[in-house]
Formats: structure tokens, C-alpha cells, sequence
């Protein structure tokens, strides 16, 4: 009879300081931010150390468990079956984001549809106001406010993301095929794509109209797209660490998890995108520009 | 399933237990968590339930004259105090009892202990994010602690009910820390549950033991997998609507400002987008306790398994379109509301079947009345009393009456604090040899379930009576006319306080005499594979996997 | 049918004396003093019956099979698992169970909750009596009161604030065309002026005949057999205007006007208490409602144009002494 020799092929992880420092870090950084938003336990508003330190700290402890995750998936602890696994976690890791900025669009269609409802007129007359389709984005924009004209930079970073997202495939195709330097060159393509999409984004922010702070439309438009961006900069991060661990020699054809995740990731990002583009910038447009 | 159809060769193991600190602060075994968790829970259901204490002691008779004890200041300076230190009570009473207490008792605890054990798993797919899971609900429950105590707006925490509605929540009504860091403690355990449901949902779909199809899965699995599912859609709107009301705070967005456009009723749909589904979210997981329960004490096999598997998916399903049930008189369109009305009320078919499906498995049984299956038919009577009531709150036509008066909530402390409390003692009794290897004595824990059943009837039934009568919610003081009622219900809370002084009795002479526990104390009704293991199972179950090869697992 | 068991429940359920504070002790509903109420309680208690019966079913098997099915009398467990029909049975009973009380519950829901067209209403009872329809007619003037709808709204509008309630009438302009606006502050706040109040240090003598926590020192008043339209709005945060006797809760939300509608045809006071938690002192900021004659309405709206409140309040209070109010609790 066997004793504790292990006959199965999933893997059980050591004991592990990371989740321990990782909450504690957590902590931290929550009473840091609130720290620096409002002032806490006498620290003026606006101190940034403590959140400084959490932050770092954060960082320290994602830095220090991916390192240990990619360790035991060269040591071969990441079997078949986990590489199911892992991949059904990111998916549903994805999953979780999706409703994440359904938060977002919801926010931003109430804003859209029911923009006189709420303001102070009853249900019944706003039913009527708007009997007829389309016209209820009518009044949103709200007046005033002067939007993007999508089909400049906008439409110039869509096309951008979506590029991205073929080279991100070619680079994939390449590294199945052992074509490293194909992976190589496609994933720098990669991440400048996302680079220059962020500098575009970063370049349209400064250019706005209207701000975070002054307009509704603004607090919408910002937050949805302003966590797009986000995201957009976590998947280029996520692509660019591929890269370098490409460059060490990491990853082999038939496996690379990580780049896969990568991907995935960033063609959610992209998909994510193309609704922004849709809803966000051209049909408030076309309602109101047009 | 009969014990000898499932290969057994791994009762004698070796255990190589890591050193104490490694064992508990770096743990990486889905078991020792599960201790965790449950120690967690208790802790934090300590202080919920001495929280509810203040709330049944200052409401026993008209006046204000208990909080004020608690507060600085005196005469009418405390009492000013006291209105505001009431609502914190009540906000973090109902926050820490949910997010600290049943979360983690039922899915952090016992989902963990067994669901791997359940389905034939040597532990959780990911081990080492299940213990960040459990720490980051410790760390959100420190920063809740923390948000109690620091300048809200009125005084210190924040006291605008554990609904968060702006504009008390934002700068209007809480200008001060306090909230910012309780939306912060909320992301936290968001984010805990979040990682905690990708596990188990992973755990389920890839680790199953050769043999154990879905169809064959125990119920309790069942439970745990649709709880995750809700946990995972569902959580991220609300990350999504404390996100928006953080900046409202600090950064000048208008999304819950009326004076810039925005509006504070869609704070409400996207927190009842979550709300409703976080209340099955607490009571799947006692669905599937109970389950095992019943059958194990009948000695019969569960009545119509996969009604029981598809009739919680279903509430699962449904359970996301019905959330504005608790929004009729925000003024909603009125078409909106009948739609509410009838989706809400398909969920009693579902649930039903659940009620049936128990009674019928115990018909014809044998039943033994052992300490679990008292709470298990507790929880199936108190249960649906709460459910009936809720259907009669889903009717926007009588809500409008009700809605916010007590009525409502002794509807959900009947199938919170009478239903996914019940089924947690349940399971509590039901799995304690199991996972401590001692044996519990069976009278203190019976004496502890008539208690709390007795206790807690005369504690939230005359609830009901104050509700019709119009007794609106979070009152700290009452008109005389509802005295006799809240005099009754604080009578029922002292009641519960002897009940839980004898479940801690009950924990502490476990603990002292250590009677050894048995791998199976149940007998031929336990089929479930956790009690091929013994008691406690080994640090590192199955090693090798067993063979699922009956109809059974349920 | 459906009146005997409403009386049955009502007789169980009903609350005796005063008729519009909460009674102690008290079981059920406040007594309706809408239509709007009384056709939530017939549908509660046609619910609440339901209920019952299927709490005490569950119960009834549970106690069945704890007597029937333990260890002693049935000491060889049944292996049973499955029977299709009866899954059925309890798949479609509950479902059918609900479509009966869904039948109820739109038609009441619609009923409260649209504020009625009265030009509709006055043509339609029109039309009823022109063909002859006159049991048909009566059955409408119940829910419906052609004759009120004659008359039009009476529109008010309670806005809420930390913490008391700002009442203003739309239709009641002074000389210079401003709405006749007030503000209705609690008598208790629970402190140690309450008792100061009591003793009617503040001048009015009627502040200790008010119920506790229930009182206002000048209420909303509206005149007796008129269709009301209310509308509610915030200043500050959400609060929510509910008076129990009349069926009607509605959120106060800032950025929004909601709106509701109730008749009281019979005078009274009639008291509600905030129904959103707005903040420290939710619990004392009472509304009080006083239904009293058009032509102490017209009185009264007249003192309160001139800013004569006090006159205005005498010419409502009618019901100020327990006397009055058992006298009209007994009418009730
Ligand atoms: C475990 C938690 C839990 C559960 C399971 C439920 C279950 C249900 N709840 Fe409850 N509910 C809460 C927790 C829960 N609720 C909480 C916490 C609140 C208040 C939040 C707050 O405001 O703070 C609330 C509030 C709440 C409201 C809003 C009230 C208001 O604020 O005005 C409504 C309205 O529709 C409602 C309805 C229901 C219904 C229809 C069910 C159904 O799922 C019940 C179904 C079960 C049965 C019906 C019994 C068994 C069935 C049978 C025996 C079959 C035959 C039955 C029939 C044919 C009727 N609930
Ligand atoms: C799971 C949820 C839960 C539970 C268990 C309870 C339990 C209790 N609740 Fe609570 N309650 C809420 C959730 C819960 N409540 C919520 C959400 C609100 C609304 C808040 C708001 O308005 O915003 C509320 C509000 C609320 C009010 C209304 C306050 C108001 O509106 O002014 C009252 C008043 O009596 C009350 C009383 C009680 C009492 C006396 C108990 C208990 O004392 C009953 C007895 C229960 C026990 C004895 C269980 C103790 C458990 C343990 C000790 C842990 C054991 C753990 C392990 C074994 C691992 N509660
Ligand atoms: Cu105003 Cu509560
Ligand atoms: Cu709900």
C-alpha cells in the first residue's frame, strides 16, 4: 500500500508567505489611499507615503508570487490537467472582468437613456417624451457638452488595438511553430501597438472638453474608458513580461501558458474596445452630431 | 455511495505536517483554511451577534436609553450620539453578520473542508490563492473594524445601513473616512469572495475523482458551484458601484449627485444587481447541507437528485433578474414593477421542489434524531416560513406597505438568521467529528438547537406583527404603540444569548474531554466519500485518487 | 366569498380603538383609511392564507413523518428515490398557486400605483349610467369615486429633509403668486425638550395630546373625498413619505419628483414616520396628516396664505382631544 507517495498528477503547493503579506500589503494600501484622499489617525489629506508604501509593497508581493508560479511551471508542476486548470481560472478570471465594466456601460446607458427622466420631470412624462426609439438618446450628450469626433483618433486607435490583436495572434502562431524570433518580433509589435494606444489615449484625455469632475457625461465617459486604459496598460505589462521572458529563453512551444493568458487577455481588452468605440464615442455622436 | 465500492487505500498516510506558523499563516492545505475560516467566522460572528445585543437591548422599551452608555457625551448630547452610534450599529451588525459571518462560515469553512473531500480531490485547484482568499476577508474585516471607528460625518463609522444607499453614503451624509475605508473593506472581500469562486469552480469542473460525473456530484458541491457562479457575476457590479461612489467622494464625479446630473437610484439597481443574488449566495450552500443531512439521517437516498442539482441552478438563474423586488417605492415605472413581481415569484416553484424533495426523502425513512438533523428540520420548517413571507413581499401591490417596516426583516432573519444560520449549525454538528476528531456531546448540543429554535421564534415572529402595524426599519426609537412587540423580541434575544453561551459550553467540554472520534459516526446513511477518510481526514487526503463507481456520491 | 374571508381576517387581524396610531399589541394592519388599503388588506389576507396553508402543510408532513417514519416505527428504511408524478404535482401546484395570486396582484398593483385619470373616470361612470349599468357603476364608483374626480387634484407636494418635511401646495397661491409652502417639524426628537413640549412650553397646548414620535407641530392637511396627487422630492438625502393607514409609501429621492395618489373619505388624524434611513434622526421626523371638511380646508389654506399659522391650525383641530379621536375610531 502506498503511503504518502503521491499518485496523482495535481499539484499541491507549498506553504507560502505571499497571500499573508500580499492582505497585509492590502491594509495597508486601502487606509494609505484613504489616507490620502481624506486624511486618517491625524495624517493630513494628501499624505502619499503610506500609500506609497502599500503600493510598493503590493507590487513586491505580485512580483514575488508570479516569480514562485513560473519556477514550479518549469519545474513541471504545471501537468496537464493543471494546465486545464489554469486555464478555466483565466477564463473565468476574464468572466469576472466582463461584469466588471457591465458596471460601466450600465452607468454610462442609464446616463444616456434616462438622462431627463431623472431630471425632474415624472416616469410617465419621460416615457412620452421619448414614445419613439433612438430619439430617447436624445438630450444626451447633455447640452453644451461638446464629445470626440470618433473618426479621428478614436477610430485611428481602434484600428491600432485591433492590429495589436493580429500581431499578438502572429506572435502566438510563431512561438506554436518554434519560431522564436517570429514570436519575438510579433509581440514587440504587440506591445508598442499598446503603447502608442495608451500615449493616443493619454494625448485625447488632454484634449477633452469636458472633465471628470464637472459633468456627468464626463464621469462617465472617463470611468469607462479611463478603466479600459487601465487595462489596457496591465495587458501590455502582462505582453511585455512574455517578452522579456521570452528573450531569458522561457516559454517553448508547447508550452507557454503565460503568453496564452496574454493574449487572452488582451483580445478581451480589445473586444472591450470595440463596444466603447461603438456606444461611447459614435453613437452619442451620430444622435448628437448628426 | 456504499463505502466498499470506493477504493479505499489511503486511511494510513503519513502525515508530514508543516511546523505551527508555516502550518497556519502560509497554509496552503484546503483543510487547515477551512479551520480557518471557520474560526474566522466565529470570531466575527461573536461581534454581529453582540452587535444584534445592542440593537435588542436599546429597542426592549421605547426611549433612548442603552446606546447612550456607549457614546460620549451625556444628557441630551449622548443621546444625539446614541441616534447616530444606533444606525453604525445596525450597518455593521448586518455587513459583518453577512461578509464575515455566513460567507465564510459556509462557503470559506465548509466549502472548503469538503468540497474537495466530496468530489475525490487531493485539495483546491489553486492552494495558494485560497489562503489569500481567507486573509483578504481577514484584512477586510480589520479595515471594516477600522472604518467603525474613525470619523464618519455624525460621529465616528458610518451609518447608513448596509444597503449604502447614496446620498448618505457620500459626502451629503458621510463627509468623513469612515466610509471611504468601508468601501475599501467591501472591495477587499470582493475581491477575496472573487478569488475564493474562481477556486471552487475551477476545483469542480477539473478535479473530480475518476467516475465522479456532475450527475453523480453530492449536493453540497452542487450548492458551492452555483453559489460561485453568483459570486463571481455578481460581486464585480458591486466593485463597480463602490468604484463609482469612491469617486463621488473624493474626485468630484456625479454619478450618484443629484446636483450633477446623476442619480441615486441607479446606485440601487447596480447594488441589488448584486444584493439579490448575495442573499442565495448564503443559503445554496445550507441547501446542500441540509441535503446530505437528511438523507444521511433517514438512512435513505436523496428524493429526485437531479431536481435538487437543477432546481438551484435555476434559482441561481433566476436570482439575477429579479433584484428590484427591493426597490418598489423608488418610484419605478409601474410596468417595471409587475415584471418584478412575477419573476420573483417563480423562484418559490424552484425552492419548493427543494422543500418537497427533503420531505420526501425523509418519507419512509428511519430517522434517527441525532443533533444535525434537528437543525436540518428546523431549518426546513423555519425556512419556508421565511419564503412565504418573501412571496408576499415580492407582490409590489402589498410591498408598498410593508416595504421597509419591520415586517421585512423578520422575513429575512427567518431565512438568514433561522435559514442559513440553521443549516450552518447543521453542518457545524453534522462535519464536527469529522474535521476536529472529537466527538461533540449530544445533549448539550440539543439543549443548544431547542434554545435557539425556541429563542429565535419568539425573537423575529412578533417582528411580523410590528411590520403589519407599520414599525418602520432602522429605528433606534419607537412610537409606544409597538412596545409590547419589540419587548417580546429582545425577550427571544435573551433567550438566543443562553442558547449560544451553551453552543460554546458545548465546544469548550468537546475540547476538554476529546473523546476520539469515529471515520463514519453515522452510518449506512453516510455515503458521501468524506467519510471513507477517517477522523480527522490525513494532511493530504486521497494520494491516490479514489474510484467512483456506483450511481451514488449523493 | 372573498368578503367573508376578508372579514374573517380583518376580525382577527383588526386592531381595536384609536383608529390611526399604532396599536400595541396589535396584530395586523393599521385600519384602512383608503380604498388603496383596503384593497392591500383583502390581498394580503388572501395571500396570508395561502400562506398559512402551505406553512402548515410543510409542517403538518414534517410532524407526520417525525411520528411515522424515526427509527423506532420504521426501523427499515424505504430505498426510494424518485416518482415522477408527484415531482410533477409539486412543480405545477406551487406554479398554479402563484398564477391565482398573480391574478390579484397586478390588478390591485395597477390600481395604486397609476394616479387615475379622472377626466376618464368621470366619462366613464357617465357612460355606465346612460346604458343602465348601474350595479356595474357602483362596483367602479368603489375603487374609482366619479364624484370626487369631479372635483379634481389636490395636488401636494412633501419634500424631505434632515430632518423634517417641507409640504407645498401648487394650486394654493398667495397675492404675488407664491405656493403656499411649510415646514412640518416633529414635537419629539427624543431629547429632553420633548418634555418641555409635553408641558406646551413652546406655547401651543397640544403638543401633549400628540402621540409620541408621531406628532408634528403643523401637518399636511387635505380635504376629505378629494382625489390627492402627492408628490415627493429631497433636499438632502432619500427619504421616504408613508403613512400606514393609507397604503402609500413613496421614496423622496433628491434629482426626482415621484408621485403617488390616495382619497381619505373619512376626517382624521392620521400619522406615517419616515421610511428611508436618511441619517441620524430618521426616527423622528413624523408625518402627520389631518382630513378635515372642504370648508376647513378652505379655512385653514386661507390662515396659512395670510401666515397666520396658529389661526390656520386652529381650524384644524378638531381632533385634538382622545374624545374626539375614540369617537372617530368607533365611526370607523
Ligand atoms: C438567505 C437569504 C434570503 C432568501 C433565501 C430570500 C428569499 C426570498 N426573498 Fe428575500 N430578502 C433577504 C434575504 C433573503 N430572501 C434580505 C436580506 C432582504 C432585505 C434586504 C434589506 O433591505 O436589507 C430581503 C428582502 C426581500 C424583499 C424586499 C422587501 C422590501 O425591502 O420591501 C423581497 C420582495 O420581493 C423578497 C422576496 C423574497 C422571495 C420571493 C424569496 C424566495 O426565494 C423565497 C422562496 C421560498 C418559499 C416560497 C418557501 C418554500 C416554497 C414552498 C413550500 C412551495 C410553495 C410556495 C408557494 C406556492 C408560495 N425579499
Ligand atoms: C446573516 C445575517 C444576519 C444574522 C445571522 C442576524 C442575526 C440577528 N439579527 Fe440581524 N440583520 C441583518 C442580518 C443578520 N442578522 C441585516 C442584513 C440587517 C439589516 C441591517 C440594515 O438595516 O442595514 C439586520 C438588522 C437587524 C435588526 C433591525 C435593526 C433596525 O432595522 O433597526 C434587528 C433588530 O432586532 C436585528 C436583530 C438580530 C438578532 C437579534 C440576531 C441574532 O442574534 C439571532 C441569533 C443568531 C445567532 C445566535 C447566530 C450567532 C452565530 C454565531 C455566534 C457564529 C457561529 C459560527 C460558527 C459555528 C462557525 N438585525
Ligand atoms: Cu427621513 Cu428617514
Ligand atoms: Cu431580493
Amino acid at each position: 500500500m502506498a503511503h504518502d507517495e503521491v499518485k496523482h498528477d495535481f499539484h499541491l503547493v507549498n506553504p507560502s508567505p505571499w497571500p499573508l503579506l500580499g492582505s497585509f500589503s492590502v491594509i495597508v494600501t486601502a487606509l494609505g489611499g484613504v489616507t490620502f484622499m481624506k486624511g486618517l489617525f491625524g495624517l493630513e489629506a494628501g499624505t502619499w507615503w503610506l500609500l506609497a508604501i502599500g503600493l510598493s509593497m503590493v507590487i513586491w508581493v505580485m512580483f514575488g508570487w508570479w516569480r514562485e508560479v513560473i519556477k514550479e511551471g518549469r519545474v513541471g508542476d504545471h501537468t496537464p490537467v493543471v494546465q486545464i486548470g489554469l486555464r478555466y481560472g483565466m477564463i473565468l478570471f476574464i468572466a469576472s472582468e466582463i461584469m466588471f465594466f457591465v458596471g460601466w456601460f450600465w452607468s454610462f446607458f442609464e446616463f444616456a437613456i434616462f438622462e431627463s427622466a431623472r431630471v425632474g420631470e415624472t416616469w410617465d412624462s419621460a416615457n412620452a417624451l421619448y414614445a419613439d426609439g433612438l430619439s430617447r438618446f436624445a438630450g444626451w450628450p447633455p447640452v453644451g457638452v461638446e464629445t470626440f469626433d470618433p473618426f479621428h483618433l478614436p477610430l485611428i486607435n481602434t484600428l491600432i488595438l485591433l492590429l495589436s490583436g493580429t500581431t499578438v495572434t502572429w506572435a502566438h502562431h510563431a512561438l506554436q511553430h518554434n519560431d522564436r524570433s517570429g514570436a519575438k518580433l510579433g509581440l514587440v509589435f504587440t506591445v508598442l501597438l499598446g503603447m502608442v494606444f495608451t500615449l493616443l489615449q493619454a494625448y485625447e484625455y488632454s484634449h477633452a472638453a469636458f472633465t471628470y469632475d464637472g459633468t456627468l457625461y464626463g464621469s462617465a465617459f472617463f470611468m469607462a474608458t479611463g478603466f479600459h486604459g487601465a487595462h489596457v496598460v496591465i495587458g501590455t505589462i502582462f505582453l511585455a513580461i512574455c517578452l522579456i521572458r521570452l528573450l531569458m529563453g522561457g516559454m517553448s512551444a508547447d508550452k507557454h501558458l503565460g503568453f496564452e493568458f496574454a493574449a487572452w487577455y488582451w483580445h478581451f481588452v480589445d473586444v472591450v474596445w470595440l463596444f466603447l468605440f461603438a456606444f461611447v464615442y459614435v453613437v452619442p455622436f451620430l444622435v448628437y452630431g448628426g | 455511495m456504499p463505502m466498499d465500492e470506493v477504493a479505499i487505500d489511503h486511511h494510513d498516510a503519513h502525515d508530514h505536517k508543516p511546523g505551527f506558523f508555516t502550518r497556519w499563516l502560509f497554509s496552503t492545505n484546503h483543510k487547515d483554511i477551512g479551520t480557518l475560516y471557520l474560526i474566522f467566522a466565529l470570531i466575527a460572528g461573536v461581534v454581529g451577534y453582540t452587535l444584534s445585543g445592542l440593537i435588542r437591548w436599546e429597542l426592549a422599551e421605547p426611549g433612548i436609553g442603552v446606546m447612550t452608555q456607549f457614546v460620549a457625551g451625556e444628557g441630551d448630547v449622548a443621546i444625539q450620539n446614541a441616534k447616530h452610534f444606533y444606525n453604525t450599529v445596525i450597518t455593521y451588525h448586518g455587513l459583518i453578520m453577512i461578509f464575515f459571518m455566513v460567507m465564510p462560515a459556509l462557503i470559506g469553512g465548509f466549502g472548503n473542508w469538503f468540497v474537495p473531500l466530496m468530489i475525490g480531490a487531493p485539495d483546491m485547484a489553486f492552494p495558494r490563492m485560497n489562503n489569500i482568499s481567507f486573509w483578504l476577508t481577514v484584512a477586510a474585516f480589520v479595515l471594516a473594524c477600522i472604518s467603525m471607528t474613525v470619523p464618519g460625518g455624525p460621529g465616528n463609522g458610518f451609518g447608513g445601513g448596509w444597503v449604502l444607499y447614496p446620498p448618505l453614503s457620500s459626502t451629503t451624509g458621510h463627509p468623513g473616512p469612515a466610509m471611504d475605508v468601508l468601501i475599501l473593506a467591501l472591495h477587499t472581500a470582493g475581491i477575496a469572495s472573487i478569488l475564493g469562486a474562481i477556486n471552487f469552480i475551477v476545483t469542480i469542473l477539473n478535479m473530480r475523482a475518476p467516475g465522479m460525473t456532475m450527475h453523480k456530484m453530492p449536493l453540497f458541491a452542487w450548492g458551492v458551484l452555483i453559489t460561485a457562479v453568483l459570486l463571481l457575476l455578481s460581486l464585480p457590479v458591486l466593485a463597480a458601484a463602490l468604484t463609482m461612489l469612491l469617486t463621488d467622494r473624493n474626485f468630484g464625479s456625479q454619478f450618484f449627485s443629484p446636483a450633477g446630473g446623476g442619480d441615486p437610484v441607479m446606485f440601487q439597481h447596480l447594488f441589488w444587481f448584486f444584493g439579490h443574488p448575495e442573499v442565495y449566495i448564503m443559503i445554496l450552500p445550507a441547501f446542500g447541507i441540509i441535503s446530505h443531512i437528511v438523507s444521511t439521517f433517514s438512512k435513505k437516498p436523496i428524493f429526485g437528485y437531479l431536481g435538487m442539482a437543477y432546481a438551484m441552478v435555476s434559482i441561481g438563474v433566476i436570482g439575477f433578474v429579479v433584484w428590484a423586488h427591493h426597490m418598489y417605492t423608488v418610484g419605478m415605472d409601474v410596468d417595471l414593477k409587475a415584471y418584478f413581481v412575477a419573476a420573483t415569484m417563480v423562484i418559490a416553484v424552484p425552492t419548493g421542489i427543494k422543500i418537497f424533495s427533503w420531505i420526501a426523502t425523509m418519507w419512509g425513512g428511519s430517522i434517527d434524531f441525532k443533533v444535525p438533523m434537528l437543525w436540518a428540520i428546523g431549518f426546513i420548517f423555519l425556512f419556508t416560513v421565511g419564503g412565504v413571507t418573501g412571496v408576499v413581499l415580492a407582490n409590489a401591490g402589498i410591498d408598498h406597505a410593508l416595504h421597509d417596516t419591520y415586517y421585512v426583516v423578520a422575513h429575512f432573519h427567518y431565512v438568514l438568521s433561522l435559514g442559513a444560520v440553521f443549516g450552518l449549525f447543521a453542518g457545524w454538528y453534522y462535519w464536527f467529528e469529522k474535521m476536529f476528531g472529537i466527538k461533540y456531546n449530544g445533549v448539550i448540543g440539543g439543549l443548544h438547537f431547542w434554545l435557539m429554535f425556541i429563542g429565535s421564534n419568539v425573537l423575529f415572529f412578533p417582528q411580523h406583527f410590528l411590520g403589519l402595524q407599520g414599525m418602520p426599519r432602522r429605528y433606534i426609537d419607537y412610537a409606544d404603540g409597538f412596545a409590547t412587540w419589540h419587548m417580546w423580541s429582545s425577550i427571544g434575544y435573551a433567550i438566543t444569548l443562553v442558547a449560544t453561551l451553551i453552543f460554546f459550553v458545548g465546544l469548550v467540554e468537546a475540547m476538554i474531554r476529546r473523546r476520539k472520534g469515529e471515520a463514519n459516526p453515522w452510518g449506512e446513511g453516510a455515503t458521501t466519500l468524506e467519510w471513507t477518510l477517517p477522523s480527522p481526514p490525513p494532511f493530504h487526503q486521497f494520494n491516490e485518487l479514489p474510484h467512483v463507481t456506483n450511481k451514488g456520491g449523493h | 366569498m372573498r368578503h367573508l374571508l376578508a372579514a374573517l381576517c380583518a376580525a382577527v387581524m383588526a386592531s381595536p380603538a384609536l383608529a390611526f396610531v399604532p396599536q400595541d399589541g396589535a396584530l395586523g394592519f393599521q385600519p384602512a383609511a383608503t380604498r388603496i388599503a383596503e384593497r392591500i388588506h383583502v390581498f394580503h389576507h388572501f395571500v396570508l392564507i395561502i400562506i398559512v396553508l402551505i406553512t402548515l402543510l410543510v409542517l403538518g408532513l414534517l410532524l407526520w413523518i417525525i411520528m411515522r417514519h424515526n427509527r423506532k416505527a420504521n426501523p427499515v428504511p424505504k430505498k426510494f428515490s424518485h416518482n415522477t408524478l408527484i415531482e410533477v404535482i409539486w412543480t405545477v401546484v406551487p406554479a398554479l398557486i402563484l398564477v391565482a395570486i398573480a391574478s390579484q396582484s397586478f390588478p390591485n398593483l395597477y390600481y395604486q400605483d397609476v394616479v387615475p385619470n379622472l377626466q376618464q373616470i368621470t366619462d366613464k361612470s357617465d357612460k355606465l349610467i346612460a346604458d343602465g349599468k348601474t350595479a356595474q357603476q357602483e362596483r367602479f364608483a368603489k375603487d374609482y369615486y366619479p364624484e370626487a374626480a369631479e372635483k379634481g387634484f389636490v395636488n401636494v407636494k412633501a419634500q424631505g429633509n434632515q430632518w423634517n418635511w417641507t409640504y407645498t401646495y401648487p394650486d394654493l397661491v398667495d397675492d404675488s403668486g407664491y405656493p403656499l409652502e411649510f415646514v412640518s417639524n416633529p414635537v419629539h426628537v427624543g431629547i429632553s425638550a420633548d418634555a418641555d413640549n409635553y408641558a406646551g412650553a413652546t406655547g401651543r397646548t397640544d403638543f401633549a395630546s400628540k402621540p409620541r414620535n408621531l406628532g408634528v407641530d403643523y401637518p399636511m392637511v387635505i380635504p376629505e373625498d378629494r382625489f390627492v396627487r402627492y408628490y415627493t422630492a429631497a433636499a438632502d438625502v432619500i427619504h421616504s413619505w408613508a403613512v400606514p393607514a393609507f397604503g402609500v409609501k413613496t421614496d423622496a429621492v433628491p434629482g426626482r419628483l415621484n408621485e403617488g395618489w390616495f382619497l381619505v373619505e373619512e376626517p382624521g388624524v392620521y400619522y406615517g414616520q419616515c421610511s428611508e434611513l436618511c441619517g441620524v434622526n430618521h426616527a423622528f421626523m413624523p408625518i402627520e396628516v389631518r382630513v378635515v371638511s372642504q370648508a376647513q380646508f378652505d379655512s385653514w389654506a386661507e390662515f396659512m396664505l395670510a401666515g397666520d399659522y396658529e389661526a390656520a391650525y386652529a381650524t384644524v383641530d378638531v381632533f385634538a382631544s382622545n374624545e374626539q379621536a375614540t369617537q372617530f375610531a368607533a365611526k370607523q
